[in-house]
């Protein structure tokens, strides 16, 4: 039902070969495990130290990796994480969507630390797969409702001055499966819609100034190259306030999943404005209401209107240690985990609630904390085996209190499909391990 | 003396400063980017907006629509617009939007018929996008709206009388103007505890399943892997008239042709399938490996 950890088929056959050897009684134990650390290429013998943990390699005894050399440089080019850590993927739901060419997958928020999401972990979201694109035939053409209609290859706009912000991207549809009920027990699937990058690109404001916008020019159609061609109007004031035309991402080029080589980068603003693989921005009068911004992206309430251009993400946070992926294991000190964001500014304060929102602590923000970025929260406490019904409420510097499921629903029925961001609330259970919950 | 051969140093100083800066620097200033042609713009330029602006001359039946649909649209989205599998239903869910389970269609919801022609054009077939002739657009528009009854069946969709057609759902949108919730943060005996309940939890334990199904997982590889990449998505449910991987029977006929046909037709295309399955990428090699896989599921006990 729902994708495997693990992306290297040839070492997962290895895997499944390996296991065949292994005592029938350990064999489902070995799989798991084996799984775990495959997307490496790591070889069988290098299995059986990860399935059972050698006493040889503990104090007081000098480990295996003390007394020998290990690869040298370049092995990995372009390097990879543990093999030990193969666990750490993208997975997608795959009833959501009717094939993978359109579909998503989700970011593995529980497994992550600090609030930049390394690019190959950033969820996926395409319409018509990820194209293929030869930098030096790429081209970004500006037109419409402009004095000089433009064209930039890459060299172009790495000619103009660069802007560099860190901010989350966020798919509207993040949590979009909870509306009606709790429906995914993990983190991953519940949250999992975002991430948040280091972006680098030129402000687009710079681009249409270079273009010259005429005064009639009210809103840009951005559209991207690959086959579903996605088109978005965005409004002016946003287009001349951050919005930029980015080229890279975490230090190094875009990765093709997120639109390499040139994509626009809305902060703060839902993700599917943020077209990838963009190929024109036409300046025009009036929004274009394509597919993407009436059949989808719209949210309808319980009336049966809908709103409209409804573009920020608002307030959220999600708690995500403990959580169903990384239960508690013993009773004792532990340090609760979360993160928060804003697409209206700031994360202010954070509150958690161990009994289902009847009394709240205040958690410290950790790090940086930063206008439209995810920001990581904490509170020590202490678990004695009781139950509890752990909650996380954002506060942002607009004000804004992330609202409850009740609240939420009050004021928008449960068909909005989209910008779900109610207080979540994870159940811990006697025995230490986490599943999601509704509450009233 | 001197002070005067200072100025005249800074004088000719400025004026090699303005030499430098480029000759077309505008607007902007930065003198980047090479001049936009209308002929580059008019390749590129497909968006259509509701009052009809962008669309091209050229115009399609509702009866020319019947058949294009039928061939291009139907295996993915029914023959009555009732959607395959999760593909999106096109017709039908009047009056529902205040439903559980609301049905949004064209007919029932989206707010303008431009929307569609501009989608269609943009992106549909969804294996072979802008594929279609502007008169094919209009045609499988027109279609769509009758599928819908919002059109009759002599109806012929043209650049001009496609911003008139009139969508129920037109009003139906509301700008932004969230927000539209007020939590405040309160710290201490917020709600009466006793009012606390579990509404909902997971019918299922997503992680156990996960879990049990890694066991049997069976890895693609070569030829399957790419035919899960490029033709599962017809061949896996039959859809279009294609023979359904592992149907014997809709394959002998096709094998008795020899492999190297069936490899041929899946490079360059046969019927409704586009070469490759849509993926232009593939290596021909690649192609042949996935056309194996498929004979072999169907000569396989």
């Amino acid at each position: 039902m729902f994708s495997k950890p693990g992306s290297g088929p040839a070492v997962l056959r290895k895997v499944t070969q390996e296991a065949s050897k292994v005592d029938p009684a350990k064999r489902r134990d070995f799989l798991k495990k084996g799984l775990m650390v495959a997307g490496g290429a790591i070889a069988g013998t290098q299995f059986a130290s990860t399935l059972h943990a050698s006493q040889n390699n503990l104090p007081p005894n000098l480990p295996e990796w003390s007394k020998s050399l290990g690869a040298g440089v370049i092995t990995n080019p372009y390097g990879q994480p543990s093999a030990f850590e193969g666990g750490i993927v993208r997975r997608t739901v795959p009833w959501l969507t009717a094939d993978r060419i359109a579909a998503i997958s989700f970011t593995p928020l529980a497994e992550l630390d600090g609030i930049i999401t390394p690019s190959g972990l950033v969820f996926e979201r395409y319409h018509a797969g990820v194209p293929t694109i030869n930098p030096d035939e790429y081209r970004l053409m500006i037109h419409g409702l402009v004095e000089n209609p433009l064209v930039f290859t890459i060299d172009d706009l790495r000619r103009f001055p660069s802007t560099t912000a860190i901010n989350f991207l966020e798919c509207p549809a993040n949590g979009g499966m909870e509306w009606r009920a709790a429906q995914m027990d993990a983190l991953q699937f519940t949250h999992g819609m975002i991430s948040c990058c280091e972006w680098t690109g030129v402000l687009l404001s710079t681009l249409l100034e270079e273009v010259g916008v005429k005064p009639e020019g009210k809103w840009v159609l951005a559209e991207g190259s690959d086959g579903s061609h996605m088109s978005r109007s965005i409004p002016m004031e946003k287009a001349l306030d951050d919005t930029l035309i980015v080229y890279a991402q975490n230090g190094e080029p875009l990765r093709p999943e997120q639109g390499y080589p040139v994509r626009i980068f809305n902060p703060g603003w839902e993700g599917n404005t943020s077209v990838k693989w963009l190929r024109r921005l036409e300046v025009g009068d009036k929004p274009w209401y394509h597919r993407e911004e009436t059949s989808k992206y719209t949210d309808l309430l319980a009336d049966g209107r809908a709103r409209k251009f409804s573009y920020v993400q608002e307030g959220n946070s999600v708690v995500t240690f403990p959580c169903p992926e990384k239960p508690l294991k013993q009773k004792g000190r532990y340090e609760l985990e979360g993160l928060a964001w804003s697409g209206n500014g700031k994360i202010k304060h954070v509150d958690v609630s161990f009994d289902g929102g009847v009394n709240w602590k205040r958690a410290r923000l950790k790090g940086l904390v930063l206008p439209k970025a995810l920001t990581r929260f904490s509170l020590d406490f202490t678990w004695d085996g009781s139950p509890a019904l752990i909650q996380s409420r954002s506060t942002d510097e607009s004000g804004y209190v992330q609202p409850t499921f009740t609240q939420l629903r009050e004021a928008r029925g449960n068909s909005s499909i989209y910008h779900k961001n109610a207080i979540h609330t994870w159940r811990l259970h006697a025995d230490g391990t986490v599943t999601n919950v509704q509450i009233s | 003396m001197f002070r005067l051969a200072k100025m005249v140093y800074v004088v000719l100083l400025f004026t090699l400063l303005v030499a430098a800066m480029p000759a077309s620097a505008k607007a902007g200033g930065y003198g980047i980017g090479t001049p936009a042609t209308s002929d580059e713009i008019a390749g590129w330029d497909i968006d259509i907006r509701p009052d009809g602006k962008g669309l091209p001359p050229g115009s399609g039946s509702v009866e020319d629509g019947e058949m294009m649909y039928e061939q291009k649209c139907a295996s993915c989205h029914g023959s009555f617009g009732e959607g395959v599998g999760r593909y999106p239903v096109l017709a039908g869910g009047e009056g529902t939007l205040t439903d559980e389970r609301p049905e949004k269609t064209v007919g029932s919801y989206w707010p303008y018929a431009s929307t569609l022609w501009d989608y269609i054009h943009r992106a549909m077939p969804f294996t072979q996008p802008q594929s279609m002739t502007d008169d094919e657009v209009y045609a499988i528009t027109a279609y769509v709206l009758y599928l819908n009854d919002l059109v009759e069946d002599d109806f012929v969709l043209t650049a001009d009388n496609l911003a008139s057609v009139e969508m129920p759902n037109q009003d139906g949108f509301f700008f932004d103007d969230r927000p539209d919730t007020s939590n405040t943060a309160c710290m201490k005996d917020c709600k009466d505890p006793a009012s606390v309940k579990i509404t909902s939890e997971p019918a299922i334990a997503t992680l156990q399943e996960e879990e049990q199904e890694v066991e049997v997982e069976q890895v693609a590889e070569g030829g399957e892997k790419v035919y899960q990449q490029a033709c599962m998505m017809c061949h896996g449910g039959g859809v279009a008239g294609s023979p359904m991987t592992g149907d014997m029977a809709a394959w002998a006929a096709r094998i008795a042709q020899g492999r190297d046909k069936l490899v041929s037709n899946a490079i360059v295309g046969i019927g409704v399938m586009p070469p490759k399955g849509g993926q232009s990428q593939l290596s021909d090699e690649e192609v042949a490996s996935a056309v194996d896989y498929m004979i072999q599921q169907a000569t396989q006990d």
